[in-house]
């Protein structure tokens, strides 16, 4: 409520009636100097209107704590607001991190890694109340490094000994798309591109649950790939007006970043799509690519326990097939493990089978096993390193080439007064 | 397959890192100014020296303690060790080869079946942790053999431990549960 009159101290005409807890007080918005206050004692009338406060709010609180802690303890009252947590949550965060703080591993740590202590223990309630929320979003709402905020979530993890679940997919599914904005009309929004919510959550979680079989989803993280399998479910609800987009203009319209690994995702899942619908028997006729198999995929996704297991059951037909016949000459090389020879030989039936029969696919494989890059593994003991005992003599010449001979040493000195 | 059979996996060990102490003093910039292949890092305070026959670096402190690192044996690692106090010796230093320890031992091996690592990190909670927003492998944790190791999804496992023998018994540990959990 703005009132008349200009500050004494810096002039300006912003006068605003505020109310300190019961008080009320003048106070200049330019630069906060108080002007008048009320009356110490309240009229009946007013204190009809008095609301309860709560312990945490009043002063009462603040005179127990350490100013640090009470500083703590709001930031991560703050988070839990933005994050629109219920109110259990904010408790057991604060309860956490009270706890955390009297740890001697964190009472003496960087006012930094203090802050980030109040995220990690909000996402610590988060994950153990199975609430959908990453670590970039905690990250990015606390200003932090990911690599930071990742020690200490470790070792606040450690300390305090707590058993944090993992994060479940469908429930992260469910609360990306709700950030979408492409669930209601909008001008930026062309009318095609808009699609029902429903619809859209429940194909973008069979394309989620068909990449955690297919080995895309272990040990990557889940956002690119819930943001590729929300792209392509979103093509195959309506295929003809939407397969000209690309990802990056989907993600510009929906709203949201569009994270980096998301392009090879799309292409892993493309690369799992094509295979199945070599399987699917109307769709053998034609010839498949990345764009006309996206209006297939509800199809592919109703059948896809059968057609999964068609696509990639046959490593384990071959492998029987071929361990027969090739025990017998396995017999005859003695130094090989078993297990290395059974390797092997998967190897050799997958690329045996590639040959025999063009159209039958290799094994199920995690993506960097089918596409292996070179390594740089340096080879296998050989027989005269290994005879080294660590106590034989060394000699004098072996022990020369790691010494400069005085001619050596004055030309350096030399060298090193002209620098 | 059967968990119980004898499978032998070949574990291959990529770093062993070891210390020791020369009792004296080292001067480092007289060590930088004869030696060869050596690097005086001034503002650290420590000398690098690269050794050729068995691959080892050593960061070698004026205090007169040495840590080796590079190679691929805990025998190639005191051999390794040796010369080097040979090299300080011929330099004209006083070096007495004592308190030689294997302080860390890095090896890798290769189960034959990919593994399904949330299934993994549900079985074996308290040891195993499994974060995939910061790390694609599994760390696994045993108390008994201080040893840490991490499990990818692919079957490969990194091992580190204090010693040869403790990364072998981590590795025999681990391969029933990793077996339950395989595809």
């Amino acid at each position: 409520m703005a009132a008349r009159g200009s500050c004494p101290a810096c002039g300006s005409a912003a006068l605003v009636e505020d109310a300190h807890y019961a008080q009320q007080q003048l106070v200049c918005a330019a630069c906060g100097c108080v002007l008048a206050e009320g009356l110490l004692t309240t009229t009946y009338s007013e204190e009809e209107h008095l609301r309860e406060v709560a312990y945490s709010q009043s002063t009462g609180q603040k005179e127990q704590l350490s100013r640090c802690l009470q500083r703590g303890i709001k930031r991560v009252q703050d988070l839990c607001k933005v994050l629109q947590l219920p109110k259990v949550f904010e408790e057991t965060a604060v309860s956490y991190f009270q706890r955390a703080l009297q740890h001697p591993s964190f009472h003496l740590v960087s006012l930094e890694k203090k802050e980030l202590l109040g995220g990690c223990c909000v996402f610590v309630t988060c994950r153990q109340h199975n609430w959908p929320v990453t670590m970039g979003t905690i990250c990015s709402l606390l200003y932090a490094k990911q690599e930071l905020f990742a020690g200490v979530f470790l070792s606040l993890q450690k300390e305090l000994e707590l058993s944090v679940p993992a994060l479940s997919l469908a429930d992260l599914v469910t609360t990306h798309l709700n950030s979408f904005r492409l669930f209601q009309h909008a001008d930026d929004i062309p009318a095609q591109y808009v699609e029902d919510k429903e619809k859209m959550i429940s194909r973008t979680m069979q394309v989620v649950e068909l990449a955690g079989e297919t080995w895309l989803v272990t040990g990557r993280h889940p956002i690119p790939i819930v943001t590729a399998a929300a792209f392509l479910s979103w093509q195959s609800l309506r295929p003809a007006a939407r397969l000209t987009c690309p990802l990056a203009r989907f993600c510009k319209a929906a709203g949201v970043d569009l994270p980096p690994p998301a392009h090879l995702r799309l292409k892993e899942l493309l690369g799992i799509l094509l295979r199945m619908a070599s399987q699917l028997a109307w769709l053998r006729v034609f010839k498949m690519d990345k764009k006309t198999v996206v209006k297939h995929i509800g199809d592919l996704l109703q059948h896809r326990l059968f057609l999964l297991k068609n696509a990639f059951c046959l490593e384990e037909e071959e492998e029987e097939k071929k361990e027969r016949p090739g025990t017998a000459p396995g017999e005859g090389s003695p130094g090989s493990p078993p297990a290395g020879g059974g390797v092997a030989q998967e190897e050799g039936c997958a690329t045996g089978g590639k040959q025999q029969q063009k159209d039958r696919p290799g094994p199920l494989l995690p993506p960097c096993l089918a596409n292996p890059r070179k390594r740089l593994r340096t080879a296998a003991l050989s027989a005269s390193d290994s005879a080294i005992t660590g106590d034989e003599p060394i000699s004098d010449s072996d022990i020369e080439q790691y010494l400069r001979s005085p001619e050596e040493i004055r030309a350096f000195k030399k060298a090193k007064a002209w620098l | 397959m059967d968990a119980d059979s004898d499978v032998a996996l070949d574990i291959l060990i990529t770093n062993v890192v070891c210390v020791f102490r020369t009792r004296c003093h080292l001067n480092l910039r007289k060590i930088a100014l004869e030696g060869a292949n050596v690097i005086y890092k001034r503002d650290v305070g420590k000398v690098l020296m690269k050794l050729r026959k068995p691959r080892i670096t050593a960061t070698i402190w004026s205090s007169g303690k040495v840590i080796c690192t590079g190679a691929t044996s805990e025998e190639e690692a005191k051999f390794g060790a040796r010369r080097l106090a040979r090299s300080l010796q011929k330099l004209g230093f006083q070096v007495i080869f004592t308190d030689f320890k294997v302080v860390n031992v890095l090896a890798v091996c290769n189960m034959p079946f990919e593994i399904r690592l949330p299934e993994f990190t549900k079985n074996n909670r308290p040891n195993a942790s499994y974060e995939p927003e910061l790390h694609p492998a599994v760390c696994y944790r045993i108390k008994t053999l201080r040893a840490t190791l991490q499990i990818f999804s692919t079957g490969s496992i990194t091992v580190t431990g204090p010693n040869v023998k403790a990364v072998a018994s981590a590795v025999e540990q681990i391969y029933p549960f990793v077996f339950e959990s395989r595809k």
